[in-house]
């Protein structure tokens, strides 16, 4: 099963940075079949990018009052408000409801949603968010492991 | 009897506006578009800053047009420092502003201005009853974004631009590979033409003054002078002798005037009025095809304008690929000097205006940067009292539709105008 990664955020705006720190924690330490990539700002890029995995995990931030909670969310799930963005550009939910209206969802979609509490400019991201992002990272990758003995074929980067 | 109608925060426009109207006695006694972003300060900030910094800094006034911000800027800093640039530099500023003008007109046209017409909240709800159309739209933006990163570095404030060209100058085996999804694009944007066109639109006909730039051969991007329908035709530099800025309670971006005759609408409209003969053939056939003459003075129709500047930008992209041979070096040097310079070019809403005073070692003394939407504030709101009046026994949730679409009608890029929908609407 071919994979994507995408972490979402500003990795310049505090604990917006979560799903690039991710990303980065993943990098050299997932199987060839998976795929990281990083978007800010507008997601539009993702509805196709993602055309081409059957799996997709998806990292972000959430607007929250206390920091370094973990929420996982598949697609159908209501998520949780996402951090600030511009009023001209497509965030997370906006454009998983526009996937989905256009059917243009992948088979299997899983969100990370790790709570924020401070997306300000320059700012340095919490430590809490900072342990939530090892924990998801090893989330990810103990699912990873989970799909390769499920199907130990597709692992292989068929 | 007062009638008031409030939009607190209008949705569908960049940046953050509201709209306050009163109706007094059947009769529309106030029409204000507000806007409360705050001041940005950004020609304070540049004061002292090295002219080197200046397309990286004025970049950042908007992440949607990008573009025309750095391009006045460094046409402005080579006007002062008496530096033309010319042939594939000049190529490559034209296509990169191509690449800005399909992704801003295609995300306004698709996601932010056609549910208004067709009775969907936003454009996520449309997509599942308009899909094609949606997916026609996304694909343009694509096609747009890939053109500002291949030339520009990256689509959202491009790192690339430097006065006297950029800093690096793609290959052809950089851009050819655009053009498929260009000719594609330019197919798609005559679908969304077609689509567009069989939208109701409501019958309205404003007497503007149109103003844009007007260049002797090409439908204009960065140059030209600035023309209007009403016998204006002045050199970019003395547009300070015609147009002055008010401070208006009621917003935190400045409004323009003509000092001489007042309000005057720029952006597709006005580009297509002033420069029609200027349009290929293809794009004039289209045109007719849809129902326009060489001037459309329904706001409402403007949705149709920007789908027909998608084609052109498509056209034109296409063109500038084709003849495109990388030139020997990617930028002119030039040489600070004391002086002035002026720059204006045509941002997808309109035409974006710079002045900047350098000192002799091309410090930024002074700054003027007058933004499209900041222009278009006046004419925006006496199209509202127009809408409003013509539409003033509906009820307050239709009449609160009808502004707010009337506002989008222009596009508005509220952010850029704040350089330094909330209707509420009191009858009585």
């Amino acid at each position: 099963m071919n994979c994507l990664i995408a972490g979402i955020g500003n990795p310049d705006r505090g604990d917006d940075g979560a799903g690039p720190h991710i990303v980065a924690l993943l990098r050299n330490r997932v199987p060839a079949c998976v795929s990281l990539s990083l978007h800010a700002g507008n997601l539009l890029e993702l509805l196709e990018e993602w055309r081409d995995f059957e799996m997709v995990f998806c990292i972000d931030a959430a607007a929250a009052e206390t920091p370094g909670g973990i929420h996982r969310i598949t697609a159908g799930e209501e998520l949780p408000p996402s951090a600030p963005a511009s009023s001209h550009a497509f965030g997370l939910v906006e454009t998983i409801a526009l996937a989905a209206a256009l059917q243009q969802l992948p088979p299997t979609l899983i969100i990370y949603a790790i709570d924020g509490v401070d997306f300000s400019a320059g700012a340095a991201m919490t430590r809490e968010v900072g342990d939530a992002c090892a924990r998801v990272a090893d989330m990810i990758l103990g699912e990873l492991k989970g799909c390769a003995r499920s199907r130990p074929h597709a692992a292989a980067g068929g | 009897m007062t009638r008031t109608i409030k939009v607190d925060v209008l949705a569908r426009v960049e940046g953050e506006g509201a709209l306050d109207l009163e109706i007094r006695d059947g009769r529309v006694t106030a029409a204000n578009l507000k806007i409360f972003e705050p001041p940005r300060f950004f020609e304070a900030l540049l004061r002292g800053r090295a002219y080197t910094e200046l397309p990286d800094i004025v970049a950042r006034i908007c992440g949607i047009c990008p573009i025309a911000y750095q391009s006045s800027a460094v046409h402005a800093i080579e006007n002062a420092f008496g530096v033309k640039v010319e042939g594939q530099l000049r190529a490559l500023r034209r296509l990169i502003y191509c690449g800005e003008w399909i992704e801003s007109h295609a995300l306004h046209v698709v996601m932010l201005h056609a549910p208004d017409f067709l009775g969907f909240a936003d454009g996520i709800q449309m997509a599942a009853a308009h899909g094609d159309a949606v997916r026609d739209g996304l694909a343009l933006k694509k096609a747009g974004n890939a053109l500002m990163r291949a030339i520009g570095g990256r689509e959202i404030h491009p790192v690339n631009f430097r006065p006297g060209g950029f800093y690096r100058v793609p290959g052809r085996a950089e851009l050819e590979p655009l053009a498929g999804e260009l000719e594609q694009g330019r197919e798609r944007a005559i679908r969304l033409l077609r689509w567009a066109k069989k939208f109701p639109f409501p019958e309205l006909e404003r007497d503007y003054e149109f103003v844009a730039l007007r260049h002797p051969e090409e439908y204009p991007f960065n140059e030209g002078r600035l023309v209007s329908n009403r016998g204006l035709g002045i050199d970019i530099a003395a547009y300070e002798s015609e147009f002055e800025e008010r401070h208006v309670a009621h917003s935190t971006a400045l409004h323009s005037m003509l000092r001489r005759r007042g309000a005057y609408l720029t952006g597709p409209l006005a580009r297509y009025a002033l420069n029609f003969d200027l349009l290929p053939q293809s794009v004039r056939e289209l045109a007719r095809e849809a129902g326009l003459g060489a001037v459309c003075r329904n706001p409402f129709k403007s949705i149709l304008v920007r789908c027909l500047e998608l084609v052109y930008a498509c056209e034109e992209a296409l063109r500038l690929i084709a003849q495109y041979q990388p030139p020997e070096a990617p930028f002119i040097p030039l040489r600070p000097c004391p002086g002035t310079g002026f720059g204006c070019t045509e941002a997808p809403r309109g035409f974006c205006w710079h002045r900047y005073d350098f000192a002799a070692d091309g410090t930024i003394a002074h700054a003027r940067i007058v933004p499209p939407t900041a222009q278009n504030q006046p004419s925006i709101e006496a199209d509202l009292a127009v809408i409003a009046n013509a539409h003033v026994q509906e009820p307050d949730d239709r009449l609160r539709q009808l502004c707010e679409q009337a506002i989008r009608n222009h596009d508005p890029c509220i952010s850029c105008a704040t350089h330094f929908l909330k209707l509420s609407v009191r009858r009585s």
